[in-house]
């Protein structure tokens, strides 16, 4: 998630982050996520507005998703009430990001660690061991997709609308005098 | 399993990567400020390392060595673990899109971090085994995770300090990365 300043804000348990609206339909609103950075140079890279493969526009443009009637209601305000450029806070469980950062990185790897060790042992080949840490990171995946489809089933990897962004960086303001 | 131990110790509290060889300093400045996304940074850091390690060491093995293209070193590694990104990018997206969607973020931003880059140079020194260079890249990577949720620890708590404005912010988040990169110079000398 991007360091922001509703990172600032954000109640325990939850990640924010801000996001714009890109397009409102009848029944969703289409977000994509501001830039996140580590540092000052991604995000002058990212003001460039440079499109295509691999750039971060076009990274961001992979990641756009959708909210629902409910989940803008939730957040206090309807659909319609919505303009292309809006920018909004989201939030996802803390937890929840937790377990899918374990299951999209640390059970493809175990598995192919694990893999890679067993092969050694028996074969004593680099090669083979090799091998079989593909095949390991296959099989990682494999199952990293089922449990990735279970929790997305659960919802558990669907961000909610919180509030508009202004709100945020007027709140920033009053925490933070003289910055 | 002796061996497996010494090389944790070595790799993940001798010798950090961020606080020993201070590589990947960007990213432990910029996304420690909250636990979580350190952890979950951390987590996609050490998947990156890992994975292009094992390119890496097949790719200086079997191409770079006996071909003796070791000037070209540098400039493959590179290309193999921006290659590393995108596959892993575009692994987790096809065959989770709702993952790709929660998660995305961090990968774009391993492909600059050099403790990527300094942990497959560094292995070549070695002169490992697969499994060992493998072992070792992980290890490597796990004390970054462990150093990044740990200064992440550090910063939530100083962010309700009421700490001077001329220290405010980074510069207190300098003078306590020192202080941390002191209590793990106590480490030096385990295992040697």
């Amino acid at each position: 998630m991007q360091e922001s300043a509703s990172q600032a804000c954000a109640p325990a348990g939850e990640q924010e982050s801000i996001v714009r609206v890109v397009a409102v339909e009848a029944d969703c609103a289409w977000l994509e996520p501001e830039q996140g950075t580590s540092c000052g140079g991604c995000a002058s890279a990212a003001a460039c507005g440079a499109k295509g493969i691999g750039t971060l526009a076009s990274r961001l443009e992979a990641r756009r998703f959708a909210i629902g009637r409910a989940s803008a209601r939730g957040a206090g305000f309807d659909l319609p009430d919505l303009r292309v450029g809006d920018r909004l806070v989201v939030a996802i469980d803390d937890r929840s990001l937790l377990q899918a950062a374990g299951l999209a990185y640390a059970l493809p790897l175990a598995a192919a660690l694990t893999a890679a060790i067993v092969a050694q042992e028996m074969s004593g080949s680099d090669g083979m061991a090799l091998l079989a840490a593909v095949a390991g990171l296959a099989a990682g995946f494999g199952v990293m997709k089922r449990a990735a489809a279970r929790m997305a089933a659960r919802g558990a990897l669907q961000s909610r609308a919180v509030r508009r962004a202004d709100a945020v960086h007027a709140l920033t303001r009053i925490h933070r005098p003289g910055s | 399993m002796r061996e497996y131990l010494l090389l944790l110790v070595s790799a993940a509290l001798v010798n950090n990567v961020i606080l020993a060889r201070f590589l990947g300093l960007c990213s432990f400045m910029g996304v420690t400020t909250r636990v979580d996304t350190a952890l979950g940074m951390g987590m996609a850091t050490t998947f990156v390392i890992t994975v292009s390690s094992m390119a890496d060491w097949a790719v200086e093995a079997w191409l770079l060595q006996p071909y003796g293209l070791g000037y070209l070193r540098t400039v493959t590694f590179i290309l193999v673990i921006a290659a590393a990104v995108q596959f892993t990018e575009m692994s987790v997206r096809k065959l989770s899109p709702a993952l790709f969607q929660t998660l995305g973020i961090y990968l774009p931003l391993i492909t600059t971090n050099c403790a990527v880059l300094g942990v497959a140079l560094l292995l070549v020194e070695g002169r490992m085994s697969f499994v060992h260079s493998t072992l070792f890249a992980l290890f490597s990577s796990l004390g970054y995770t462990l150093v990044m949720a740990i200064f992440a620890g550090l910063r939530e708590r100083l962010a309700l300090a009421d700490a001077p404005r001329l220290f405010d912010g980074p510069p207190l988040g300098f003078i306590t990365a020192s202080l941390l990169a002191l209590a793990f110079m106590g480490f030096s000398g385990i295992g040697a």
